[in-house]
């Protein structure tokens, strides 16, 4: 078993509840063990990294900090806004002593341990994909997907900026695929799905977000998918709850449901309703429940 | 001249392209295919160059400088814009990828990889792209500025107006009337500058429809950009000296503040209040229907009890202290940059897998293992 | 029909043309410029080291210091009554730029820092780390936008319109939508760079062509120098592509194969920062004589240390990766001299007047002479700032006190025929082969080193050339964006050029600064030759005279680093 921190985010703890307990029932099988941080709040996503630079910077320095006193080397996040952020507090925190002193300072005067630096944070993909992932996750996902049709749509933030991710290629990015595969699924292809589902902007902007939105939705739909499968809770509220607003300016209903990666990798593992929750979706799963119940 | 021709020296490949040529005439679009010989060493500029010199005078294209600082070159391969004079060839051919020429993105095709740059200076002129010093008196001589204070704009100085991201730039492509990446970060080069006393202007102007949040934060202007200006970083600049100096009347502001509001009371996002919070009692009523359907999936969260983080006390004096010291706005993210500039000399964070060869929309090969 | 008729014509938007709009537009002149390219891509752009003025931020400086140093570096051929007026307004003009926003590195006092150049005698190159060119592009494009002066973008200037012996504009093509247009103006000034593209291996853009010094030529109007072709000692092989002096200037040597700082040898005092033809011809006696790398030498900055190479060399170490496949901070990169500037350039007195009246030139296609036989690093900046500046300024002066403006209309017509048999034109052959040969040859027989039977030959071979190009064939024969077109026009402007290099190149029977002769005449001769070639296109073909150089303080001695 490897033992991880592992950050849940907000999402997963509140709307998302879906992606925690899909999550947290898969952990085991795929051989991790999760010491959940405790002591940590939101990562300040794409906002607080924008609006208050300094105060997001320390927000996850907390978080890094926490999660190196569990005595872990990794720190594993099930979101891409989380990854990112993490990622690039990490490595200006890692780079930069002088920056490192200073919020360490602070972080000490507030009662928070200091961080030294000893922490990798990865993606629950790429600790997947990693080393012989693929081949372990055959086993794992025993009752497999059926031939199930699957789109995957990467969110932007696990690709890019790649030099601070740089797991895979951001232009052609195939971890997604060959979990697909893995599990016994058929992976559909489609130019949308390394582009942006307008999440950051669907409350302030939605009309454009809807416009971006309409991409891999309809992209997918074309291409014959059963499924959209993303790694991203935030990416998964804009393709699930927000796919029905399409409509108006489509007068198309698409009907495609999103999964999480844990719920893909999670059903072909042969995990229960409780664990998997779909029906917490909005746009409903039950046509792919019922393909791989046959 | 083709550099290419006169150079025999030099072992030479097999060089294959594909190149949408169009017509704005007649609307005409055709991908053609073409193949010549070239010295190892070229880039996809020389390429075209061989092309237009000995196979299709008609070829349209810019080019100047062929060293990555006139920003002419600006075109999209595989479908991400690039400089032509700064892609080098050998590397495609060794590996048999034929690579799909067309023009830059989002904005209008004159002909072939010619586009019609007209909209791109619009919206640079928009930003009011010249230093405004205000009333202060001009010194006799230059301004005294210190080496610290001209590092905010450093990198976005360094931007050549080549295009490569707003070819790409995912918001202006549902929304052909935002800024955009480039005359944003123009814009930020006059609001970082000492010697610019129009700061409140500026950005009241940038804080409009259109402007600073509109972007979508995809970063796929970041990842375009040749030249490292990392226009995303300028954008979010912008927004972090529009909060910083109360000009936060747009719901982008707002959305913003009401995270750094929940993460410093209850440390986790309070997302159910974030709706009106961003938009507005008004409009939050205006979205009941869609919220109940919402509600009924459970994607509501209930506001009370509060989702409260174990010693959120900590996170409420960490904001405490980071508002008394001195990186606030900007400089909170100039901080970062010093650290940032240093990943451009060693290997990217994490291991580059060895994908196939496939460009997102062409048809995968079987996947193996 | 004529498009438009102004006050003051600018053809070339690159630092000296945008300067000089700006003058001309503050003296209250209506002003355009025409560019063949937008202006924010002109060659001015890739300038990297910096601009030269007296400043006093780094030490101990003065105008005449400067002066003396570009006088000498100019090996005595330099005007110094024009090179006394540079030094003197250069601070002033470089102040200006930065009161308009120009984003200089900085002293820890926070003034300009200015860095050590070639040749200089105190470290007096203004910079903005190593991407100097681009930031003053900048800044002048930004307060070219503020004052919405009209720029006719993308259109290719291809003639001078002469009527009443006066330039009345100029006859152009429109690249974007097609057609010839015939812009007039009472006033015309030339900044349209050099023609770096006459050679193989040159840090020069496709479309530093030499336009406006070929549209003078063809009026009637006199050249200067133009044998003085500078070779930069640090260039990409085989590309071309520029590597700053600034490494220099931050302390970089150049090796030889046997890791030798060769310099000594040829400069002992100033080594890597003597005067730019030195170190060309060491370089190049170097790999002729066997100490080079793979034809060329290595500079190495590797002692700089990461840290300074990342914040001050950035932009050269990118080129270096790119374009040499090394990473500076691990490896020397691989230079040689590469074709970079042309000294020589339309004759003009000290406010840009040329022999045609009303015709201005400044910038690098103008010869003042502020550069003589050799240019130091730095000083070719701050040249197209004050004298296109200057030319503005007289340029709209003249304008403002005369009214009349005729372009007849045979001009358009004419330019119209010639067009279309050009279009016309289907059996030929296409320009590339031409263009290539030319520039091999000149790389060949009128490079570093000169002698008397390459000239020669090199003659013969651009006459041969200029046959081949009367049928030159253009593919495009479209309206729309068509730089086929004016890529065949560029390659005459080019063919021309040649020619009167050689002939003024052949006439000049001694070795001076850049003009190096030492297998025939391999000493400088002050008593016959202090003095500035003049070719002129005239009924009876091109004719070579001699013009004196105006000496002011400093007498010439002998030039040694």
């Amino acid at each position: 078993m490897r033992t991880l921190a592992y950050y849940r985010g907000c999402l997963a703890s509140l709307s998302a509840k879906e992606l925690a307990t899909s999550t947290e029932a898969l952990a085991p099988q795929l051989g991790f063990d999760l010491i959940e941080l405790e002591s940590v709040t939101c990562c300040g996503a794409g906002d607080i990294h924008e609006a208050e630079p300094d105060y997001y910077l320390h927000l996850n320095a907390r978080i890094l900090a926490y999660a190196e006193a569990t005595g872990s080397d990794t720190l594993m996040t099930i979101c891409n806004v989380c990854t990112l952020n993490l990622r690039q507090a990490n490595w200006e925190l890692k780079n930069d002593e002088e920056l490192l002193a200073r919020v360490n300072t602070n972080l000490e005067s507030v009662g928070v341990p200091s961080y030294s630096g000893g922490i990798d944070v990865k993606h629950l993909l790429w600790l997947i994909a990693e080393g012989d992932g693929y081949d372990r996750l055959k086993e794992v996902a025993h009752k497999g997907l059926k031939g199930l049709r699957v789109a995957p749509f990467y969110g932007c933030q696990i690709l890019r900026p790649s030099k601070l991710l740089g797991f895979e290629d951001p232009d052609r990015p195939w971890t997604l695929e060959a979990i697909i595969e893995a599990c016994g699924g058929e992976a559909v292809d489609y130019p949308a799905k390394i582009k942006c589902c307008g999440f950051p902007i669907i409350q302030a902007r939605e009309e454009v977000a809807l416009g971006e939105l309409l991409q891999p939705i309809q992209q997918a739909t074309e291409a014959g998918a059963d499924a959209i499968v993303t790694p991203c809770p935030l990416c998964h509220l804009s393709l699930d709850a927000w796919q029905s607003k399409l409509e108006a300016s489509t007068g198309r209903r698409f009907k495609m449901p999103i999964l999480h990666l844990s719920q893909l990798i999670g059903v072909a593992a042969g995990l229960e309703e409780s664990e998997l929750n779909f029906k917490r979706h909005v746009v409903s799963v039950k046509p792919v429940v019922e393909r791989l119940a046959v | 001249m083709t550099e290419a021709a006169v150079h025999t020296e030099y072992a030479t490949m097999d060089v294959a392209l594909k190149i949408w040529r169009y017509d704005s005439s007649t609307g005409e679009r055709s991908l053609e295919t073409y193949e010549v010989e070239a010295p190892e060493w070229v880039t996809l500029l020389d390429v075209l160059d061989i092309v237009k010199d000995r196979v299709d005078g008609t070829l349209a294209y810019r080019k100047s400088c062929r060293m990555m600082i006139c920003g002419s070159c600006g075109m999209r391969m595989d479908g991400a814009a690039v400089l032509a004079c700064r892609t080098r060839m050998a590397p495609l051919v060794e590996r048999g990828h034929v690579p799909v020429i067309s023009a830059m993105g989002n904005l209008p095709i004159i002909k072939d990889l010619v586009v019609d740059m007209g909209p791109f200076w619009g919206k640079i002129r928009a930003v009011t792209p010249w230093l405004d010093t205000g009333y202060a008196p001009l010194p006799d001589r230059e301004h005294m500025v210190e080496q610290e204070d001209v590092t905010p704009i450093h990198k976005e100085a360094l931007c050549i107006m080549c295009g490569c991201c707003v070819s790409e730039c995912n918001s202006m492509e549902a929304d052909p009337d935002f800024l955009g990446p480039a005359a944003l970060a123009k814009g930020f080069r006059f609001v970082g500058d000492p010697r610019d006393h129009a700061d409140v202007d500026r950005l009241n102007n940038l804080n409009d429809e259109h402007g600073i949040w509109d972007c979508t934060r995809c970063y796929f202007c970041n990842e375009r950009c040749p030249k490292g200006v990392d226009p995303r970083d300028a954008i979010a600049k912008l927004g972090a000296e529009s909060v910083k100096q109360g000009i936060d009347h747009d719901m982008g502001a707002k959305h913003a503040k009401w995270f750094v509001k929940s993460a410093e009371t209850t440390g986790w996002l309070r997302e159910t209040e974030l709706v009106p919070k961003t938009q507005g009692i008004v409009a939050s009523i205006k979205q009941m229907k869609f919220a109940m359907n919402l509600a009924r999936h459970g994607k509501v969260p209930l506001p009370f009890p509060p989702h409260v983080a174990d010693r959120v006390d900590e996170s409420r004096a960490l904001r405490k202290i980071t508002q008394l010291q001195d990186r606030q706005g900007a400089l909170g993210h100039v901080q970062g940059e010093r650290a940032l500039a240093r990943i451009e000399h060693t290997d990217p964070g994490g291991a580059r897998r060895d994908a196939p060869e496939v460009t997102p929309g062409e048809t995968p090969p079987p996947a193996e293992g | 029909m004529v498009e438009a008729k102004h006050d003051v014509l600018v053809v070339g938007a690159g630092c000296a043309g945008m300067r000089a709009a700006i003058e001309a537009f503050d003296a209250g002149a209506d002003v355009a410029i025409i560019s063949k390219i937008h202006p924010v891509r002109s060659h001015s752009g890739a300038a990297e080291g910096g601009i030269n003025a007296a400043l006093g931020n780094a030490s101990d400086d003065s105008p005449e210091k400067h002066a003396f140093d570009t006088v000498k570096g100019s090996d005595y051929l330099g005007d110094q009554d024009a090179i006394e007026i540079l030094c003197n307004e250069a601070p002033g003009d470089v102040y200006q730029l930065e009161r308009w926003g120009a984003v200089f590195s900085r002293t820890d006092e926070g003034t300009i820092a200015q860095r050590p150049f070639g040749a200089a005698g105190a470290p007096r190159t203004a910079y903005a780390a190593d991407i100097t060119g681009h930031v003053l592009i900048q800044v002048l494009y930004e307060q070219i936008m503020k004052r919405d002066i009209r720029v006719y973008e993308e259109y290719f200037a291809w003639k001078l319109v002469v009527d009443d012996d006066r330039c009345q504009g100029v006859i152009a093509w429109n690249i974007l939508h097609g057609g010839v247009a015939a812009i007039g103006a009472k006033t015309t000034i030339v900044c349209t760079g050099g023609a770096g593209r006459l050679y193989v291996g040159t840090t020069n853009a496709y479309a530093c062509t030499g336009d406006g010094m070929a549209l003078a030529l063809r009026a009637g109007v006199a050249l200067e120098d133009m044998e003085m072709m500078q070779f930069h000692p640090t260039t990409l092989s085989p590309t071309g592509v520029l590597i700053t002096e600034g490494t220099r200037g931050e302390g970089a040597y150049l090796l030889n194969s046997e890791g030798d700082r060769f310099l000594k040898r040829y400069a002992p005092n100033a080594m890597e920062l003597a005067s730019r033809d030195v170190i060309s011809r060491a370089e190049q006696t170097e790999i002729d004589e066997g100490r080079g790398v793979d034809g060329n030498v290595l500079l190495d900055l590797r002692h700089l240390g990461a840290e300074k190479i990342l914040e001050r060399l950035h932009g050269t170490r990118e080129l270096a990766m790119v374009f040499a496949g090394v990473d500076p901070i691990d490896q020397p990169i691989p230079v040689r001299p590469g074709a970079h500037y042309h000294m020589g350039g339309v004759d003009t007195d000290v406010w840009g007047r040329t022999s045609l009246e009303a015709l201005y030139a400044a910038g690098e296609c103008a010869c003042v002479s502020v550069h003589g036989a050799n240019r130091l690093g730095g000083n070719a900046l701050m040249e197209t700032i004050t004298f296109g500046k200057r030319a503005g300024a007289h340029a709209a002066e003249w304008a403002l006190t005369h009214t009349t403006v005729t372009v007849p209309e045979s001009a358009q017509a004419d330019a119209e025929r010639e067009v279309k048999t050009l279009l016309d034109r289907t059996e030929g052959e296409r320009p590339w082969a031409i263009r290539d040969s030319l520039a091999q040859t000149m790389h060949e027989n009128f490079g570093v080193f000169r002698r008397e039977d390459e000239m020669q030959r090199q003659g013969e071979i651009i006459a041969a050339l200029q046959d081949r190009y009367a049928h030159v064939v253009v593919d495009d024969k479209g309206d729309v964006f068509n730089n086929d077109l004016t890529q065949a026009l560029e390659l005459g402007f080019l063919l021309e050029l040649a020619e009167c290099m050689v002939m003024a190149g052949l006439a000049r029977k001694e070795s001076r600064g850049a003009h190096a002769r030492p297998y025939d005449y391999p000493e400088r001769d002050d008593e016959e030759y202090l003095k500035h070639t003049i070719v002129r296109r005239t009924d009876s073909g091109l004719m070579l005279d001699w013009k004196p150089v105006d000496i002011t303080k400093w007498q010439p001695m002998e030039r040694t680093y």
